[in-house]
Order: C-alpha cells, then structure tokens, then sequence
C-alpha cells in the first residue's frame, strides 16, 4: 500500500491519536495518499479483509460521533471529509480486485472459443445429415465417417426438450419437487450426455475407435427418430401406432448407430457389448418418453367430455350443466368465456 | 410607412445575452440549460424504437444492420410486460415463467450466437432483438384471451406466429451480424424460444 508524506503514528492508541495523523495529511497540505500502514492487516486483496475495513470503519463513526462534542469543528470537518474519501477508495479498490478476479475466472472457465470449430455448418449439411441419420450403411469393413459437430445434436435435444414440454402440457402431468421445464431439460441432456459418456467408456474398455465429440454427435442425431416419434405419437395417442413407429423409426436410427459402432470396433465380443448396450438404452429411452406422461392422458380422455377442455379449470363444482345448443361455442371459447356464459345464464 | 434605414449598432458576429433572468427567479444552477433532455439522457430514441419495430412486424422489410445493433433495452421491456399483462388477463399469473425463460433463451442464443458468428455479439444486443421480436406472440395472447387456442385454428395461428417472431429475429441477426446464408440455422432456435412462449400462451 502507499505510503504518506507525514509521518503518521505507527501504533494504534484510540480513534483520536489514530486519525490524527491523517489529519495531518489534509491540513497540512500533504498528499491525496492514504497510508493504509495504520491499518490492521488488511492487504486490500480480499473481500474479508475490506469487510473488517468497512465495519471498523463503522465503529470509528460511532466513537467519533460521540466524541464530535470535545472536538472542534474545524477539526471534526476534516475528519469527516477525509473518511469520506477513505471510504470511497477503498470501495473503488474492492470494486477493481473483484472485477479482475471475475474477469480472470471467466476468461479461463468460460471460454467458449474452443466449441467454436463445431458448430461451423451449412443448412444444407445439417439437412443431410439428419436424413442420413436415418439410414442404415451396411459396410462395416471400414470405419463409417462421422459428421464431428455439435449444432445438430444441440438442436436436437431441445426440440426433443420442447416436444417432451408439449407432450406433458397436453397429459396434464403434475411435477410435485420440480419443474416441467427443469424435469424436461434434466431428462434429455441427461440422457445425450450421460448415454454418451457411458458408450464412451465402453468403447475405451471395447478398444473401439471413436472419441467423445463422435459419440456425442452420434448419440445426437440418433434422437432425431425419437423426436418424429414422439411428436406424432403425442399428438395421435393410438398404442399400435406407438408400437409401429417405436419399432421402424426407433429401429432405423437404432440400426444406424449400431453399424457405425460395428464399423469401428474389431471382434464379436467387444461388438455385441457395445452395440447391444446401446440399442437397448435407445430403444428403451424412448419406450420411456412415451409412457412416462400417458397414463394422465387416457385417464383424462375417459373421464371428460371431449379432448379440447383445457386442463386448469376454474369454475365452480356445481356449475349446471351447458344445454346443448351452446355447445359448438363451448368448444369455442376459453375457461374463462365459458364462466361467464355459464353464470349469465344461471341469472 | 417605412422608417429611414437607420445603421446597425448591434454585433451580428458576436453573441449577446439576450436572455437575463430575474432577480425573483430561483436560481438552480449552472447545469440546467445546459442538461440534455430527459429521454436523451436515458438512451430512449423513440424514432429508433419505431423503425425497429416496424422491421418486426413487416417479415419482408429489409433490416438496416447499424439500427438493429444499438443496446435498446426499454422496448423489450415494454413488450415482455405487455405480454405479462396479457397472460394476465387470461388469467396466467406467469410472470416469473416469462422472465426466467426470457433470462435462459437470452443466454443461450448469446452463447450460439457467438459461436456461429465471425464477429462476436453483445448480450444487449442479443437480447434486445430478441425482446422486439416478441411482438407478435403479444398477439398470439391476446387472442387467448377471449378464444381457445388448443382447437386447429389455434395450432394453425401458433405456428404461424412462431414462424413469424422467429423469421424476424433471424432476419435481424443475420444483417446485424452478417451471417449470411445461415438463417434456417438461426432462425430455428428462435423458433424453439418462442415456440415455449407459445406454449405459456396456449396452456
């Protein structure tokens, strides 16, 4: 810390003989410089020290205040002014310490720039390769190409996040120690990611060749048959459907995956490992997203009237019935519409 | 009648005070005449404001890059209150919804952004574009209000506002950060962001 002009006391008697020195400083027309050596071990470096700082500083205002009535007011003046001035300083020192320490850890943990690379694409490569996705190549002699970038997968998985969003808004699915938004995210960014790294690990026990950007990517364009699935079969709730869809789409990705993998993985056993893990979660994944939120939706379908009564109802329970004429304009309308239609036909 | 033309005593190079304040006058301060106005001072150009949300609401007018990059915070705030106030009235009581998803949208597109982009891009300016594209979804609740949006018409006007707010931004980015030939690569995860606005909307 800087040193001043004047000489300052070096021991601390009391708030009096401690500030004086300082005072010296302003009238006597010494430097703008605080000596922060009258300080106790404050190095200005950390936020613990600048707290003590401030609450010292606190209590140097409350003794001052009330000692103010023996002092003059010349003296009392100065006092106050050049507190004032500390404070400000060692603030702006707070500010800059923690400013730097902020920019510093962010430029070493947050630094995006090395994503960058991935996520250089063309819509027409991105279209290719989602259709691609969906078709098995049966050469496994050599390994199969994979497309090393993470914008398609990315997108991938929150269209699967908004599909699953919509699925549980239309089965009226109650999240009791979350959120649907949250529940929604965790799930399908658990399942890329952590699938993923899974795979991963056993394709460096299997002795495979592929690295974990492949996998990712692998994994991502993979869910594209998951979310054609899942968008047609959460809008048109037939079972048989389901089964079907689950079997060919579901299979066709599950497949394509399973050859890329073969392709690069020497031996029957090491094969069957990797391969059949894989197709087993995939298959089993999606098995999971269609069931998880189904059951709400066909008890619902039994029990109300039609498929377009909004889920959050706010009418009372003994609201008469609506007589049948009204009934396209029931359709029609909103909760809220309807209440009120209700009610003024009651009057 | 004309007067004899009488010569000029006056400095017509030299500025006179010709303003002389009272004595009765309270006198404020050397700072007042000379403090620019109100809006000037917060950053509000409503001429700015106007052309942005004109380049919204028009999908086929062509974005002016040098407008779409300033940092313009009070639009998009009056359009996510705006939004607020409709869900209100349809009875959501869903603001922290719109705030939170707006906060988690922002970020993410800043992130992607950056990382598609040759030249990087602010967060102010990310999620202002963002905010002045949510202009049409404020249709889009607004007419929850009083219809129900969960029969085919709704699906139709969802989507079809979806592609609108997500056509604009993209078409604001791609002139403000001159990507071009990337807009369907832009354009759909705005159309994820706000597709989950629509979804507050409808359900």
């Amino acid at each position: 810390m800087a040193a001043s002009a004047a000489p300052a006391g070096g021991a601390r008697t009391g708030a009096g003989p401690e500030w004086s020195g300082f005072e010296e400083n302003i009238q006597g027309g010494g430097s703008a410089v605080i000596d922060m050596e009258n300080m106790d071990d404050t190095s200005g470096s950390s936020f613990e020290d600048m707290g003590e700082l401030h609450q010292r500083l606190r209590e140097e205002e409350v003794d001052a205040d009330g000692a103010a009535e023996e002092e003059e007011d010349g003296e009392f003046l100065g006092m106050k002014g050049f507190k004032g001035q500390l404070s400000r300083q060692v603030a702006d020192q707070m500010w800059q310490a923690g400013k730097r320490q902020a920019s510093r850890a962010f430029s070493l943990y947050a630094n995006i720039d090395i994503l960058r690379p991935y996520f250089d694409v063309e819509p027409a490569q991105v279209r290719s390769r989602l259709l691609e996705s969906m078709i098995p190549i049966k050469m496994v002699s050599f390994p199969q190409k994979i497309a090393g970038e993470l914008y398609g997968p990315l997108m991938l998985v929150f269209t699967l996040v908004a599909i699953l969003l919509h699925g549980m808004k239309t089965s009226d699915t109650i999240i009791r120690e979350g959120t649907l938004m949250g529940t929604a995210i965790g799930t399908c960014f658990g399942y890329w990611l952590g699938v993923s790294s899974f795979i991963y690990f056993l394709a460096y026990l299997c002795n495979a060749q592929i690295t974990m950007l492949q996998m990712l990517a692998l994994l991502g364009y993979g869910l594209f048959g998951h979310c054609i699935v899942l968008f047609i079969t959460y809008n048109i709730h037939l079972h048989a459907l389901f089964y079907l869809f689950w079997l060919l789409v579901g299979g066709l990705s599950t497949l394509r995956m399973v050859a890329v993998l073969v392709s690069r993985t020497v031996g029957p056993t090491q094969r069957l490992l990797l391969c059949g893990t894989l197709a087993a979660l995939h298959m089993l994944f999606l098995l999971y997203l269609h069931f998880a939120y189904h059951k709400v939706v066909e008890g619902i379908l039994d029990t109300l009237e039609g498929p377009n009564i909004p889920p959050m109802q706010r009418v009372p329970r003994d609201v008469p019935a609506v007589p049948p004429a009204a009934r396209l304009r029931a359709t029609l309308l909103n909760a809220t519409a309807k209440a009120v239609s209700v009610a003024l036909q009651s009057h | 009648m004309m007067q004899p033309q009488q010569p000029y005593t006056g400095q017509i190079y030299q500025p006179t005070q010709t303003y002389t304040p009272t004595t009765s006058q309270p006198f404020y301060g050397n700072n007042f005449e000379d403090e620019p106005p109100l809006l000037e001072e917060l950053g509000i150009n409503f001429d700015h404001i106007w052309q942005k949300t004109l380049t919204v609401l028009h999908p086929l007018k062509v974005a002016d890059g040098s407008i779409m990059n300033e940092t313009d915070l009070a639009g998009p705030m009056v359009f996510c209150l705006a939004f607020g106030a409709t869900l209100l009235l349809a009875g959501k009581i869903q603001f922290g919804y719109v705030y939170g998803i707006s906060a988690i949208g922002c970020l993410g597109m800043f992130c992607l952004l950056n990382l598609m982009s040759m030249t990087g891009v602010s967060f102010g300016c990310v999620a202002s574009v963002l905010g002045y594209c949510l202009l049409p979804m404020i249709l889009l609740s607004s007419f929850a209000v009083i219809f129900s949006l969960q029969g085919m018409i709704g699906v139709l006007l969802t989507a079809g506002i979806i592609g609108w707010c997500s056509f604009s931004a993209s078409k604001i980015f791609i002139s403000a950060l001159a990507m071009e030939g990337q807009q369907l690569l832009v354009a759909y995860p705005c159309a994820l962001l706000y597709g989950v606005f629509a979804l507050i909307s409808v359900f």
